[in-house]
């Protein structure tokens, strides 16, 4: 174990070099640099400013700049925001990352109930509302949900606000701060969650529904134990085994930001500064930006193996 | 004996051939009155989609402005746009394209998805690692940059807008497949170790066999929920890449960019037969084609005795 | 005032929060709604006239709105949170600045220059000499003075080589300016301090727009001068959270993401404004009507439709002010290129692009077509001798056949063996340009073949003139000359590649000069001009719906400055 362990950090550190130079590259690629957004300026002082943050020089040297500056932690300004990188994604990734936990729990606990009663009440009047359900918040684009919550929640009921991560003017600390910022949260978290749990309700009761099936399912049945144990002892651990890897996905998914979730309910989030820095060539933001997401995303495969052979004793790591 | 015994020929004649195994599961399906109704829905969809348009008076893309923003009516079955356009007319040219994108696009990811993750989980060792951590590094790339730059080179090379369409769900199918294969490759790693593999190896039966009879059949109710899904989502990012510059080139309709369309809160409130059509279009196709995977599956399998 | 050089980007977002519209005293204010109903005939007419609606019911103020007794609440879209002019990247950031920098000299709501922390100033005979007189007694929000020397640091900061931001002061070309900044002297020959309460600033070339530029918004010169080294500006970074400056408001808190906060400065000249608070919060125009009907907002700007404004009478707690937008949207057109070098041509595809058509389906009666290259609410519209190019396919047809350019047999147009296709280049699906122009230009022989691409990708193309038609707008108007200088050949932001001598020299000409009906008179020829030999093809003037809720007393946006100019004066009824 110890040795695949080390073996899979030595191939991750690959990696992320490989990755960095591909992203860099990449970038390089997109036509426009941030100077050039700005049509306003006359092409001496566009050259001067070119000069000023480096970008008239190649494109590999730009890439060991940046590579030598990020060994020592040193992710550089953001060209936009005028301030460093680190700092400015630290003000916002966190506000990312709350709304999405507690989206991805309440995904993931309701996901887990309903696909496996669907899958056991197969083609009963529970299972036809709950797969009529999931595919209507597929069909609809996240943009109406969140309107119609909004009008309905917001505007209508006033029960809820609007946008925000506080009350407007507000100076609360402490308790009183929490559960402002609860509240505040409730949309968000409860769009997310909606827009999630149609997939994940599939895979549960797709994987259910295979393992009910099965032959030591029938024969545990046959030895006359209760359903409650037949299933939950013995069918749902092999049933969520699939989605095991799922999780793994999920971890990039905590820390990106939801770009469109943010952007109506105002959530000061990471979503929009991804979106912007894209949008403005605001290279040290995007390359810190992915390499952390690039980091997360190759832990989360390597915790979904490790995962994965931990629990089904039938698999070899190696 | 000269003449031959007739009642021996009559046993003869009367062996019976057991039916293929696609006849089979076809008999079995026609049980199943939901996933009928499911195929007669979707033959339907594709009929109005390819088919309809040539039956309605109004040329696809003639804007009257006059005309614009009426609801439903007897002139128009499902009213007019903002450009005057009508919506019905919009609505069946727009499944030619939503159908083609959701399906291609699925069916491209499925058989790339499935197959690397297949020989990744089969064969371990170095293919296993290579294959996987090329999908590690594809996984990391941020989506959106990729696109923009793909959309950028594609602009360079002067590619007409018509194929870009399809040169992207290729891209998107190459970029799509780490997620897939992963999915397959935990399943096969677990199948390996089952009995009936076991009794593959006994056999003697070829690595390619084992692959493509045994192995990836076993994973494909874990496939179907996937394509399914696969469709409603290739079907609604199609829109989301028209932002991009990289999805279907308006006027053209697709029944996402319908929806995108009405994405204002004026539209949405006010005109809700601008975005109903296109929302219930997919909607339905969504369903119609999981219900139809939901019986393939039920009529595959040969434990299902209903 | 830095708001012009922007960059299109932050103007094309469509409901522009602090964007006005022109409040011209003189004009008939229309309290009855019922005339405006809808009708796109009328309204096309009326469509340049400003609309006011009063409240008519105030008990209908949502409890969060009558709750607040001294807090003015408006709202911005993106700030960046670098809180110093000139150096802030990002338009919103300007905003948010407004109101905590106060310029020597601003706009007045008809675009004329008025004194603000300067008393007056005076212009030399040879126009090159600007002498600024400051008001007595001018101090910073922390009660230190503001005198000349601050004035004269500001401008000497702008010059130094680390300089990155977006003010160009080399446009002033104020005298050894350029010797500064190679580090051959050690302070600038052009600046005089003459006395704590006198500057005068030397240039050597006349600009109409100097005036401005020299007298943008002072900094303390012993708060942001405190440790400069030339050539180095790094330690300004620390001061972009903690602005200091001389306006009305002075800065309390940034919650990043969300709001900004201010309170009323006791020290600004005229007097402490009477709202205690100010807050900016951040806000998405897509939900700005709900923020607003729920008391979130005090203001809020729209692009104007019958909905919108439908709704927001219904409230009934909101003034309302329907008028005409600083600004005008046009398509560029690739002067460098064969097909479009012909003026003949330029002047069929304008004849040949219903532009009404594009205007009704865009604004939907709030909008009209532009045919002269300013705003409508500028002091140099004139369209008195303009060709309206209405909208004429025949005339087209024939313009293009003499140009040489023959129907072919597949239907498209062709000379010298070249098809003619115009690739369009566009940000947004919804572009109503596409479907109207394709069906036109169909008509006439010409393929149109749009394309979506993004924001940055658009102004590179330009930029290296790889387009045939691209859509664009231009940012908030603040001096006629903004729009049109970069037709001037070789200019470095001529990206239509138009090449007119006498437009030329008539650009020059508007800036040789500060008298303004002399100025007039010169657009007004370089406006003919342009109409008879078209660099890009004008498309609209639009307008917008600004909600002020009812409670708030002395608010008028202007289309120069936005809320920035009543600002100081704003109250709460009581």
């Amino acid at each position: 174990m110890k040795q695949y362990v080390l073996q899979r950090f030595l191939q991750m550190i690959v990696i992320l070099f490989g990755t960095s130079f591909i992203i860099f590259f990449l970038f390089a690629m997109l036509p426009g640099d941030y100077i050039d957004s700005n049509i306003s300026l006359t092409p001496q002082r566009a050259q001067e400013l070119k000069a000023l943050y480096g970008l008239d020089q190649p494109v590999l040297q730009r890439y060991f700049t940046w590579l030598g500056n990020a060994l020592h932690g040193d992710f550089g300004y953001s060209l936009k925001h005028q301030e460093k990188v680190l700092s400015l994604l630290n003000k916002y990734v966190w506000n990312s990352f709350f709304v999405a936990i507690f989206a991805l729990v309440l995904t993931w606990s309701i996901a887990l109930v309903s696909g496996v009663i669907s899958a056991i009440k197969q083609y009963s009047w529970f299972d036809g509302f709950v797969t009529f359900f999931v595919f209507a918040a597929m069909s609809f684009p996240s943009f109406f949900i969140s309107l119609l919550f909004i009008k309905w929640f917001g505007v209508d009921l006033q029960i809820l606000p609007i946008g925000g991560m506080i009350d407007t003017g507000s100076d609360s600390t402490g308790l009183a701060h929490l559960l402002e910022v609860g509240k505040h949260m409730i949309l968000p978290v409860t769009i997310l969650t909606l827009l999630s749990i149609g997939s994940l309700t599939r895979y549960f009761r797709t994987g259910m529904l295979e393992v009910i099936r099965q032959d030591y399912i029938r024969t545990a049945r046959a030895k006359g134990l209760k359903e409650r144990v037949v299933i939950f002892k013995h069918a749902l651990k092999n049933a969520i085994l699939p989605a095991i890897t799922l999780l793994a996905f999920e971890l990039p998914g905590l820390f990106s930001g939801a770009i469109i979730m943010e952007q109506i309910f105002n959530w000061p989030g990471v979503g929009r500064i991804q979106l912007e820095s894209v949008s403005f060539r605001d290279y040290p933001v995007l390359m810190a930006f992915t390499m952390f997401l690039s980091c997360l995303t190759i832990i989360g495969n390597f915790l979904a193996d490790v995962t994965y052979a931990a629990v089904d004793p039938r698999i070899r790591l190696k | 004996m000269d003449t031959p015994n007739p009642i021996v020929n009559k046993q003869v004649k009367t062996v019976v051939k057991s039916p293929s195994i696609w006849k089979q599961t076809f008999r079995r399906l026609k049980k199943n009155k939901l996933a009928m109704i499911s195929l007669f829905f979707l033959l339907f969809m594709f009929l109005l989609s390819f088919i309809g348009p040539y039956f309605s008076p109004y040329i696809l893309d003639r804007t009257n402005v006059a005309n614009m923003n009426q609801p439903p009516s007897a002139a128009h079955w499902l009213g007019t746009d903002n450009y005057g356009r009508d919506v019905l007319t919009r609505l069946m040219m727009a499944g030619q394209i939503s159908l083609t994108i959701g399906i291609a696009a699925m069916v491209l990811s499925v058989m790339i998805g499935s197959l690397l993750g297949a020989i990744s989980g089969f064969y371990r060792g170095v293919v296993d690692m290579v294959i996987m951590r090329v999908a590690d590094i594809l996984m990391s790339i941020p989506g959106l940059p990729l696109l923009l730059i793909l959309a950028a080179i594609l602009s360079e090379w002067k590619v007409p807008a018509e194929y870009r369409l399809y040169i992207i769900m290729i891209m998107l199918s190459f970029v799509g497949w780490p997620g897939l294969a992963r999915l397959v490759r935990g399943q096969i790693l677990s199948l390996k170790e089952q009995p009936f593999m076991q009794a593959t190896e006994v056999l003697g039966l070829s690595d390619r066999r084992k692959i493509l009879h045994h192995l990836i059949p076993n994973t494909v109710p874990l496939l179907l929920v996937v394509a399914t899904l696969n469709v409603a989502g290739s079907i609604l990012s199609e829109s989301a890449l028209s932002f991009l510059g990289l999805g279907v080139v308006p006027p053209t309709p697709s029944w996402g960019n319908m929806m995108d369309a009405a994405n204002n809160f004026m539209d949405f409130r006010k005109r809700p037969w601008l975005w109903i059509p296109p929302g219930t279009a997919i909607f339905l196709t969504v369903v119609s084609i999981n219900l139809l995977g939901d019986g393939l599956r039920d009529a595959l399998d040969p434990k299902m005795r209903r | 005032m830095k708001k012009g050089l922007k960059g299109l980007f932050s103007v094309i977002i469509l409901s522009m929060i602090l964007s006005a519209c022109a409040l011209d005293s003189s004009s008939t204010k229309d309290s009855s709604a019922s005339d405006k109903k809808g009708n796109t005939e009328s309204s096309s007419a009326k469509s340049t006239e400003v609309k006011e609606y009063k409240a008519t019911n105030l008990e209908a103020l949502p409890n969060k709105t009558k709750a607040r007794k001294d807090t003015f609440i408006a709202g911005i879209s993106a700030p960046g949170g670098v809180f110093l002019p000139y150096f802030y990247e990002n338009g919103w950031d300007g905003n948010a600045t407004d109101p905590m920098f106060a310029p020597l000299v601003n706009l007045d709501p008809t675009g004329k220059p008025v004194g603000i922390l300067a008393e007056k100033w005076d212009v030399s005979s040879d126009l090159l000499t600007y002498t600024f007189h400051l008001r007595k007694g001018l101090k910073f929000s922390d009660g230190s003075p503001l005198t000349a020397d601050d004035v004269a640091f500001t401008l000497t900061l702008l010059h130094d080589p680390a300089y990155a931001g977006e003010q160009d002061i080399s446009l002033t070309a104020i005298k050894g300016g350029k010797e500064y900044k190679e580090g051959k002297v050690k302070s600038i020959e052009g600046i005089k301090v003459v006395d704590k309460e006198t500057i005068e600033i030397t240039t050597e070339e006349v600009n109409a727009k100097s005036l401005l530029i020299l007298g943008g918004q002072v900094l303390s010169k012993a708060y942001y001068g405190k440790d400069y080294q030339f050539g180095k500006l790094d330690y300004l970074k620390e001061l972009y959270p903690k602005p200091l400056g001389a306006g009305p408001y002075k800065f309390v808190k940034y919650v990043p993401g969300q709001e900004i906060r201010y309170v009323a400065n006791e020290h600004y000249y005229a007097g402490t404004p009477k709202m205690k608070n100010l807050i900016f919060k951040v806000i998405d125009t897509s939900t700005s009507l709900q923020l607003f009907e729920t008391g979130e907002l005090d203001y809020a700007g729209f692009s104007a439709d019958d909905d919108t404004v439908e709704q927001l009478k219904s409230l009934g707690f909101a003034n309302l002010e329907v008028g005409p937008v600083n600004d005008y949207g046009f398509i560029y057109v690739n002067n460098s290129r064969p097909q479009f070098k012909d003026k003949a041509v330029r002047q069929a595809l304008v004849y040949g692009l219903d532009r009404q058509k594009i205007v009704d389906v865009k604004f939907k009666g709030y909008g009209t077509v532009a045919n002269v290259p300013v705003s409508k609410v500028s002091w140099a519209y004139n369209d008195e001798g303009i060709n309206k190019y209405e909208f004429n396919a025949k005339k087209a047809k024939e313009l293009l056949d003499q140009a040489g350019w023959k129907v072919g047999s597949d239907g498209i147009r062709e000379k010298d063996g070249k098809k003619f296709v115009i690739r369009y280049l566009t940000r947004t699906a919804d572009d109503p340009i596409i479907p109207i122009a394709k069906e036109n230009y169909q008509d006439i022989g010409i393929k149109f073949e749009p394309e979506i691409m993004d924001f940055n990708a658009i102004v590179a193309k330009l930029g290296t003139k790889d387009y045939d038609f691209a859509a664009v707008s231009t940012s908030q108007i603040l001096d006629p000359s903004d729009p049109v200088e970069e037709f001037a050949t070789g200019n470095a932001n001529n990206a239509a590649g138009y090449s007119n001598p006498k437009v030329d020299e008539l650009i020059k000409k508007g800036l040789n000069t500060l008298d303004i009906e002399k100025r007039k008179v010169i657009y007004h020829d370089l406006y003919k001009e342009l109409n008879d030999d078209p660099p890009v093809i004008l498309i609209h003037y639009r307008q917008s719906a600004k909600a002020i809720s009812g409670q708030i007393e002395g608010l008028h946006p202007d289309n120069f400055t936005g809320i920035s100019a009543s600002l100081p004066n704003i109250s709460i009824k009581k």
